[in-house]
């Protein structure tokens, strides 16, 4: 029948040419298999103790990196900015039933261990693995948790917006303070010795950034979750 | 048996193929799904197969990861740094814009009810 | 005067409005506008200065660096310049029809001015890929703004469209470090001949397809004429004017570098030829205003994409000319377009007939007749010189092809100018307010000395063509730091 043959021949076309994109792909990745040659990581490495901090993907993301950050911070902020402007309601939200005992209790008692853990995970982040991305992120994780075991709590509005523009003014402030002192946007301008490596105090500007970087995600993230969650029971 | 998949080079073949079916699966996906928000998962699963691809390949073997522990004396012997700045922030701008896009999906959906691309054809092209 | 500048004050402003906010809304826009007049004054300032790199955090080439030579200001004096004219038309236009949650759409306008100065000046290329994403997401939103049906629809399909293009993006740059192991544009550019050849046609075919989607090219610009309908025409005027411009230049900026013999040249040539004559066919039949200038666009945009793709001064230069003509003419007729739809409330190509206001007309024809390439009009020289390039090169084809798009845009332009001024019942004549007059006065005049005087920007812009291919220099001042 003439509309098994328009399906066959749909299809078999289909199949050729996404046979061929597959084998092209695959062929020109597993012929050009990346050896061990010299990045521009391994000398990041070496230049990695003149900054005094021992976890070098915070120096790369925080410093020799820097701007790339800011980028990404604009990114989230312009991205919150945009569900805010169209998730856009006064409703609250209206979850079908009220959670019951046990999980309002326990989500109040894990409430402040999450928000801590975020913290230290923030704060630490430049001398074990974490940082400011890990640690917000953490502390809106704690956020969406009371967010949706109670019906009536909700992020004051007011304090989110502080909190993010405090956090963002002062990133490209200390940036701008970088390009006055040393003629280096982003410059390291706190003293940073390399025998402080280890300790909470070394680095220079580099916890300082990663925590304003934590307040800012966490922030923004918080802000996201609600939003969405306010609307959950229209769609 | 499991020497032979020890070697380096066997590693990067089979992390090149599985995350080349990411990324299909997610371009597959792509192409022939209807609703909204099945398309953006598929451009979120493409993206995880590129960060797979490129954390899979960067790998070397028997090296430490970049964060100076008190064993150590210096930064030798570890692995890249930069690839993973570079996917921290590839992955929180991917899903910032995804976020973005389901926020207009749910908002498109309040005022019209159609969440099929198909039918989203009000502006003619 | 450091060129970070550029790119900080606006991310402050940005971030510090809410709290700028507090004090009333009229702070937000005055602000706005004192701050982009002071860019555009240092932008004035730095014009002279001898070439010279930003470091931002550690030097090249292991660092991000700005590079601020003759091309690079070029682009960001024209970005400044329209965001101002476009601010000082809209402070007048809030007056009576603001946008709703106006301190973010401020916040919208300042980072894509800061991003797309960003693509221009930036030498490394994951910072270029992280001002591609925050220019594509200020244009997603700004995109959907009003939220009606149209415009959250056009919004969906642009954001699906970009989030594709960056994934392909994503794919080239994983590539590029695997391999050549550098993230700055001068390491790669040297090392990127080195690659095994079926490696540097896979990435430059990604390159192509990420950069694709913005830069308009057929088959990838489906997505144009949807997004500017649905959109109100005041930001259209951005998006023509402003953001196509700044990925234009990155895309063809990096190609100049990895591939300095031009090997897909030609390729490149025949596909920008392609999208220009389809683009003009398409556009004779639409009848909403917006889309009729959304397919202009793109031609003049395929016409712009086919110079840069000859790789030959001439082509460079006349390219730079049509990129001023362009802008500022499409700026024009956008916010023309603006005042047009605030009085009458449609734009279907029939509220021509009944349009009033002798003003606007004569400002629309100036603009139209300018990017016709009429002579005496600024678009004259560009195409001028487009010609004489290809022509000297000898690829005859393409000249016809020129020619034929340029006929069948006049086509329309002149239906549409017969439109305006046909004879028949107006509607109520449309009152535009002083401050629209002297914006829409001093771009006209702009038009009308590159027109009719070109030699006063012409060396300018060969300095800047001659240093846009002049890719070992570039390298030389990168690798040195």
């Amino acid at each position: 029948m003439n509309l098994k043959r328009d399906i066959s021949t749909s299809t078999f076309s289909g199949f050729a040419l996404s046979a061929s994109l597959i084998l092209t792909f695959l062929n020109v990745l597993l012929n050009n298999i990346p050896t061990n040659i010299t990045r521009v990581g391994d000398q990041f490495l070496k230049l990695n103790g003149s900054e005094g901090v021992a976890n070098a993907v915070t120096t790369v993301v925080v410093y020799f990196r820097g701007f790339d950050t800011l980028g990404e911070i604009a990114v989230l902020f312009i991205a919150s900015l945009g569900i805010g402007l169209m998730l856009d309601s006064n409703t609250r939200c209206n979850l079908k039933a009220d959670s019951n005992f046990m999980l309002k209790t326990a989500s109040q008692l894990l409430f402040p261990i999450i928000i801590l853990f975020g913290i230290y995970v923030m704060v630490y982040g430049h001398l074990s693995p974490g940082g400011g991305f890990q640690g917000g992120v953490i502390i809106a994780s704690g956020v969406l948790l009371l967010l949706i075991s109670h019906k009536e709590f909700e992020v004051p509005h007011s304090v989110i917006t502080l909190l993010e523009t405090f956090a963002g003014i002062s990133y490209v402030l200390i940036g701008l303070i970088g390009l006055v002192v040393l003629d280096k946007f982003l410059g390291n301008f706190l003293p940073h010795n390399i025998s402080d490596m280890g300790m909470l105090l070394s680095g220079g500007i580099i916890p300082i950034i990663y925590i304003i970087v934590g307040i800012k995600v966490g922030s923004e993230m918080s802000m996201i979750t609600q939003n969405l969650i306010k609307r959950s029971d229209d769609v | 048996m499991f020497e032979f998949f020890n070697q380096p080079e066997i590693i990067k073949i089979v992390v090149i193929i599985g995350s080349m079916t990411l990324f299909f699966v997610g371009l597959f996906g792509l192409l022939t799904q209807k609703h909204l928000i099945k398309i953006f998962m598929s451009v979120a699963i493409m993206e995880s197969g590129l960060f797979l691809l490129f954390i899979g390949l960067i790998y070397k073997q028997n090296a430490l990861a970049p964060i100076l522990t008190d064993n150590q004396q210096g930064f030798i012997n570890m692995n890249d740094p930069v690839p993973q700045a570079m996917i921290l922030t590839a992955i929180v701008i991917g899903m910032a814009v995804l976020a973005l896009g389901v926020s207009f999906a749910i908002e498109y959906h309040k005022l019209t009810g159609k969440t099929d691309i198909d039918e989203i054809t009000s502006l003619r092209n | 005067m450091s060129s970070v500048l550029f790119i900080a004050l606006p991310l402050l402003f940005g971030f510090a409005t809410p709290i700028l906010s507090r004090f009333g809304k009229n702070g937000v826009a005055f602000t706005s506008l004192a701050m982009q007049l002071f860019l555009l004054f240092l932008a004035f300032t730095l014009i002279g200065d001898k070439p010279y790199i930003e470091i931002i955090s550690i030097a090249p080439p292991l660092g991000i660096s700005f590079v601020l030579n003759n091309i690079s200001l070029f682009f960001v004096t024209l970005f400044t310049f329209l965001m101002v004219a476009f601010s000082i038309y809209y402070l007048s236009y809030r007056k009576t029809d603001a946008y709703k949650n106006e301190t973010k759409f401020f916040i919208l306008l300042n980072m894509l001015l800061a991003s797309a100065i960003g693509l221009v000046l930036s030498s490394d290329i994951f910072n270029v890929y992280v001002f591609f994403e925050i220019a594509g997401i200020s244009a997603y939103i700004l995109t959907a703004y009003k939220k009606t049906p149209s415009a959250l629809e056009a919004g969906i399909k642009y954001l699906l469209t970009g989030s594709i293009a960056s994934i392909f993006l994503v794919f080239a740059i994983i590539l590029i470090y695997l391999n050549i192991g550098s993230l700055n544009l001068a390491i790669i550019a040297q090392d990127f001949e080195t690659l095994p050849y079926n490696l540097k046609v896979f990435i430059s075919i990604l390159f192509l397809i990420g950069f694709g989607f913005k830069v308009e090219i057929f088959p990838l610009n489906f997505w144009v004429s949807d997004v500017y309908e649905g959109s109100t025409a005041l930001v259209n005027s951005l998006f023509s004017g402003i953001v196509v411009k700044a990925y234009l230049f990155a895309f063809f900026h990096i190609l100049y570098l990895f591939l300095p013999s031009g090997e897909f040249s030609t390729f490149l040539i025949y596909l920008g030829a392609i999208s220009m004559i389809i683009a003009e066919i398409v556009a004779l039949k639409q009848t909403n205003l917006k889309r009729v200038f959304a397919y202009s666009s793109l031609g003049q945009v395929a016409l712009i994409f086919t110079a840069f793709a000859l790789q030959s001064i001439d082509a460079i230069q006349g390219a730079l000319f049509i990129i001023l003509a362009h802008s500022i003419a499409k700026i024009v007729i956008f916010l023309a377009l603006t005042t047009i739809e605030k009085n009458y409330k449609s734009l279907d190509i029939n509220v021509l007939k009944e349009l009033n206001a002798p003003f606007l007309r004569v400002v629309i024809v100036i603009a139209m007749l300018s990017l016709l390439g009429i002579p005496l009009f600024a678009g004259f020289i560009g195409k001028f010189l487009v010609l004489k390039a290809f022509a000297v090169e000898q690829i005859f084809p393409i000249l016809a092809i020129i020619i034929i798009a340029s006929l069948l845009e006049a086509v329309y332009y002149f239906k549409l100018i017969g439109f305006m001024f046909e004879k028949g019942d107006r509607k109520d004549k449309i009152k535009v307010d002083f401050t629209h007059k002297f914006i829409f006065s001093l771009l006209t005049f702009l038009i009308l000395l590159v027109g009719i005087t070109p030699f006063v920007i012409s060396g300018f812009l060969l300095d800047s063509a001659n240093v846009m291919l002049d890719s070992i220099s570039y390298i030389a001042m990168l690798v040195k730091g």
